[in-house]
């Protein structure tokens, strides 16, 4: 989300108009590039990512992260669903025809997946069955307990001044609230229970919603964590932590 | 969403078990149907393969 932290409130609008066809939904970016990278370190099993958007990280989990094995992306908003279903069924999801139409991918080096041949498949898609499966949901709330080996968040996390809130699907996309931690503290306190005892949480983390107010959350929800991966770019610096139940648990 | 997904799903209100009732299918994949809390009796639709499981409360926005 590094361009869009400056910009009033039209200037954001703007930049979400030109980043994608439909405004309503986040377009990956330099953050999904990094969740995406930390995903295929460490995800592993059955692996749930909550508020998929365009479904983009989902769908290099399920082509290209060699430890994982089905995918399940939720999201709370209706149009983010479809368009993560339309690319979990392959139409219009294709991450090489979406970089050579209009760039949109992510732009870190290390970030990007853009110089990947299609090759690295693991999920067979010739059955005309989803790469992976969407849900429409409230963070964790519809799945059963050890559900998943890995579940991976990229929260909404600008901190957002609430009388400058928008009220539209791209805003609760994008804004965690006044303390940008809007998100991720239920997040925090809920990911446990769908988390198998050995599985690990994947979470994106910006300076912007202040890194050590995460950290106290983090501790306070009992996880144990390291970092993942972390780039820093010119308004702030994304880090992934990957969370595991903490040794009282 | 695929009928093997009815192992890792619950119901968002007290996390008890849904029920299955498939109207649309093609193959393992459902399309059209409604899962349906067996505690709750609340029932959640899936639309074009997607389950929303928002609880009620949630649910009426587009």
């Amino acid at each position: 989300m590094t361009d869009r932290t400056g910009g009033a409130d039209g200037t954001k609008r703007d930049l979400a108009a030109s980043r994608g066809i439909e405004t309503d939904v986040y377009q990956p970016a330099e953050d999904s590039g990094l969740l995406a990278s930390a995903v295929e370190k460490r995800g592993r099993g059955r692996l749930l990512e909550v508020g998929t958007g365009s479904g983009w990280v989902a769908a290099r989990a399920a082509r290209e992260a060699p430890e994982v094995t089905s995918v399940v992306a939720s999201d709370l908003s209706p149009h983010a669903c479809r368009a993560a279903r339309r690319r979990a069924m392959g139409a219009g999801g294709d991450d090489r025809t979406r970089n050579e139409a209009g760039g949109q991918g992510p732009t870190g080096d290390d970030a990007g997946g853009d110089d990947r041949p299609n090759g690295g498949a693991t999920v067979d898609v010739a059955d005309g069955s989803p790469l992976f499966d969407v849900v429409r949901a409230d963070l964790v709330a519809p799945f059963a307990d050890d559900a998943f080996d890995t579940v991976a968040f990229n929260p909404p996390y600008l901190p957002t001044d609430p009388e400058n809130e928008w009220d539209d699907w791209m805003e609760r996309a994008l804004s965690g609230g006044e303390s940008g931690r809007e998100l991720i503290d239920p997040f925090l306190e809920t990911v446990g229970r769908v988390l198998a005892p050995d599985g690990v949480a994947l979470l994106l983390v910006s300076s912007l919603t202040g890194y050590g107010a995460v950290l106290d959350a983090v501790r306070e929800c009992g996880f144990d964590h390291e970092v993942v991966v972390e780039e820093s770019y010119p308004f702030e610096t994304l880090s992934v932590l990957a969370l595991t139940h903490g040794s009282e648990t | 969403m695929k009928e093997s997904l009815m192992d890792i799903l619950c119901d968002p209100l007290d996390k008890s078990d849904l029920e299955l009732e498939v109207d649309e299918r093609d193959g393992e994949e459902i399309i059209e149907g409604r899962l349906v809390g067996t505690v709750t009796g609340e029932v959640y639709p899936i639309e074009d393969g997607i389950p929303n499981l928002l609880p009620p409360d949630m649910r009426d926005e587009e």
